[in-house]
């Protein structure tokens, strides 16, 4: 896909209401799958998921400091992923022949905006394409929760010392021991499969070609925003908008303020122009009236 | 040009006083509580609207309202305006409380406060990040606002009175003063920067916000509206303090700088046209929500527009205030729509205001009017009246 000229012109004019060109080229759309194909990753497929949530208890036990239960020490099923659940099954049901369940979870995407967004980089894209997250930095904004396309980030409102809290794709209680991230682990149906992201964007497509009838043919995450790790295979007559997940371009949306950013952060020339300039100005300003309104010290005219 | 300012020296305990540093006092139990308990005992923020009346009213907007201080600061130093200088130090004194209210805001509803200072940190610079240069500047220009402030106090200091503050005052005094072009240059061109930055925050909120108000052009939108909100600032707070210490406002300068008004009004009214021409928004005006966007552009821009143009609406104090107060309704209307009102929240959340959230906010407010009186009554921040 190539940037439309309507996507162009936006961009440029938001990188001229910033007052300067923006540097960065912007024809280069087209998503480098393999630039991304050794990133782990994690192919849910939604037909052979049977709803036990087994995957979503298992996590939740894996974790240290997620909470188990409500104040009155009993534990119902959470209606969405929250501080204290990194994952969540939905079901949706439409009739009796037409439902299906799917996990909700942060999907790892490849340009993450949380990371694009946050004021003190507590959010980190890995080189092994796990979104990592720092307590240690996080000033506790909230800005990657309003940023997130799929609503992952959540925070603790009910403490005084909160945290931002996600799925962490089990990176140091599997990953770093060079395990399999627990829920995968537990799934009794194999429908949440670890591994590579190119090798199960293959595996996705084969269970298509395979299985004309039972898929959906699109493969969510292949291509929305740029690209995620965590993959979603749907069964054929839903679509992943039932499924609560929206439908969104290959664009990145970090580029609009990156492309800003950029122009602005990268060699500081526009505020230093500017403020070379209202130097200029003020200068001769005060060379013509020798007083200075804010202080005394230099008002010797009247 | 040179300035005569005096301490006001009015009586303090008057009623509003007193109502406000009751609100003030009520505002600090609750801010006690959001400090032990969490945001979540104090306020309905969740994780489907995670920004609701704090970040909106006393952040986003507060800080557009308080452009009337490097707007004068640009005028006076920068545009030759020094015949207004008169306006300045006032206008610099709400700046200094709008910033100061911000801050405190901001540490209120960030939930690790304690690492507030991690922007500064080079290990956690991230330059991608909006907030992260709206946070950069807002600290910096915080500090320059306090710097500007030093010359006023020592006004005030170098007669009399000797004591802690007096002595940093005088100390730093020489300092800034050597700076202070220096100082005022880098406060304007900061708040070029957050004022337009805190527009670019929302760019990333495509799918959240109503195509309406979201917009490439939001950063610009966001500067241009706080410049223009600069000068009907100074109306309001000239009129305001007019009248609590009984002086008469200085309507022959305010309406003269309300002359400039018109033309910043008319760039955001012709953007603001492309924008919804250009991306084929123009069918949208044809609902509620149109309908809504056309309100808040008329008492932000279309209305001041024309009445500003007329030199007699420009003459009469009541009329300069009104249409003031119009237009910082337009504008907070705008950047509730921005932020909050058309916010989508995820699904199964919504959002009202608790009662914390207003009366901290209420609080906030106070802080403003109790400081600005204060300040006032003790520094030589008001021009000495000319008597004819
Ligand atoms: S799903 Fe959201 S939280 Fe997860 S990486 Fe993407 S933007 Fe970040
Ligand atoms: S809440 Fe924390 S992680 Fe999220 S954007 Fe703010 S500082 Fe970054
Ligand atoms: S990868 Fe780990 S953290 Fe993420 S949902 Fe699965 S078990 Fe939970």
């Amino acid at each position: 896909m190539s940037v439309s000229r309507r996507d162009f012109f936006k961009l440029t004019a938001s990188a001229v209401s910033g007052g300067l060109i923006a540097a960065k080229s912007l024809s280069a759309a087209e998503i480098n799958q393999e630039k991304y194909a050794d990133n782990y990753a994690m192919l849910n497929d939604c037909t052979k998921c049977i709803g036990c949530r087994g995957c979503q208890t298992a996590c939740k036990k894996s974790h240290e400091g997620l909470s188990h239960t409500g104040n009155d020490s009993r534990y119902d099923m959470p209606l969405d992923i929250n501080a204290d659940n990194y994952t969540v099954i939905h079901l949706f049901k439409e009739t009796d022949d037409k439902w299906s369940f799917v996990k909700k979870q942060c999907l790892h995407c490849n340009e993450p905006s949380c990371q694009s967004v946050c004021p003190v980089a507590a959010f980190h894209k890995r080189d092994d394409g796990i979104v990592s997250y720092d307590s240690g930095k996080c000033i506790g904004c909230r800005y990657c929760l309003v940023a997130c396309p799929f609503n992952a980030p959540t925070f603790e409102y009910d403490s005084a010392t909160p945290k931002v809290q996600k799925c962490d794709f089990c990176k140091d209680i599997r990953i770093a021991k060079g395990e399999t991230p627990v829920c995968a682990d537990v799934c009794p149906r194999g429908a949440i499969k670890f591994g590579k992201r190119g090798d199960l964007l293959k595996e996705a497509k084969r269970r298509i070609k395979n299985n004309p009838d039972k898929y959906n043919t699109h493969i969510y995450g292949e291509a929305e925003i740029g690209g995620t790790s965590v993959l979603y295979l749907a069964p054929k007559d839903i679509s992943f908008a039932d499924l609560g997940y929206k439908m969104y371009g290959e664009t990145p949306p970090i580029e609009l303020h990156e492309s800003i950013q950029h122009g602005i952060f990268k060699y500081w020339i526009p505020p230093v122009a500017l403020y070379g300039a209202l130097g200029l100005l003020a200068y001769n300003n005060m060379k013509k009236h020798k007083s200075n309104p804010l202080s005394e010290e230099t008002d010797n005219e009247s | 040009m040179k300035v005569n300012a005096e301490p006001m020296k009015a009586k303090l305990w008057t009623k509003g006083f007193t109502i406000g540093v009751i609100i003030i006092a009520v505002g600090a139990i609750f801010t006690i509580v959001r400090m032990a308990a969490g945001i979540g005992a104090v306020t309905n923020l969740s994780d489907g609207v995670p920004w609701g009346l704090w970040i909106t009213f006393d952040v986003v907007t507060g800080v557009a309202l308080a452009a009337g201080g490097f707007t004068m600061a640009a005028l006076v130093y920068i545009f030759n305006g020094g015949k207004y200088s008169p306006l300045l130090r006032p206008a610099l004194v709400t700046a200094l409380l709008g910033y100061g209210v911000a801050v405190i805001a901001i540490v209120l509803d960030v939930g690790r406060w304690w690492q507030i200072y991690n922007p500064i940190l080079p290990s956690s610079w991230q330059g991608n990040s909006p907030l992260f240069e709206v946070s950069l500047c807002v600290m910096t220009y915080f500090t320059v606002l306090i710097l500007e402030f030093v010359p006023i106090m020592a006004e005030k200091y170098q007669k009399k009175e000797e004591g802690f503050i007096a002595k940093i005052v005088k100390f730093l005094n020489p300092l800034v003063n050597k700076i202070l072009l220096f100082l005022i240059i880098l406060g304007v061109v900061l708040s070029t920067l957050h004022q337009s930055s805190l527009g670019a925050v929302m760019l990333i909120a495509v799918d959240r916000i109503h195509p309406l108000w979201h917009s490439p052009l939001l950063p610009a939108f966001f500067l241009i509206s706080a410049i223009a909100i600069g000068y009907p600032m100074v109306v309001i707070e000239s009129t305001l303090s007019a009248r609590t210490f009984n002086r008469k406002p200085e309507t022959d300068l305010l309406s003269k700088i309300v002359k400039i008004t018109p033309y910043i009004l008319g760039l955001y009214i012709a953007l603001k046209l492309f924008d919804v021409v250009y991306y084929g928004e123009l069918g949208l005006l044809f609902s509620w929500w149109g309908l809504l966007f056309i309100f808040e552009n008329l008492m932000i821009a279309i209305l001041p527009f024309f009445l500003l143009l007329k030199e007699s609406v420009r003459k009469s104090q009541i009329m300069l205030f009104n249409i003031s107060i119009m237009m910082v309704a337009g504008l907070i209307l705008n950047r509730f729509n921005t932020y909050l009102i058309t916010y989508s929240p995820r699904p199964g959340f919504d959002y009202f205001p608790s009662i914390g959230e207003f009366v901290i906010t209420a609080m906030m407010i106070s802080i403003i009017f109790v400081g600005y009186k204060l300040l006032a009554n003790y520094f030589p921040v008001l021009p000495t009246e000319q008597h004819s």
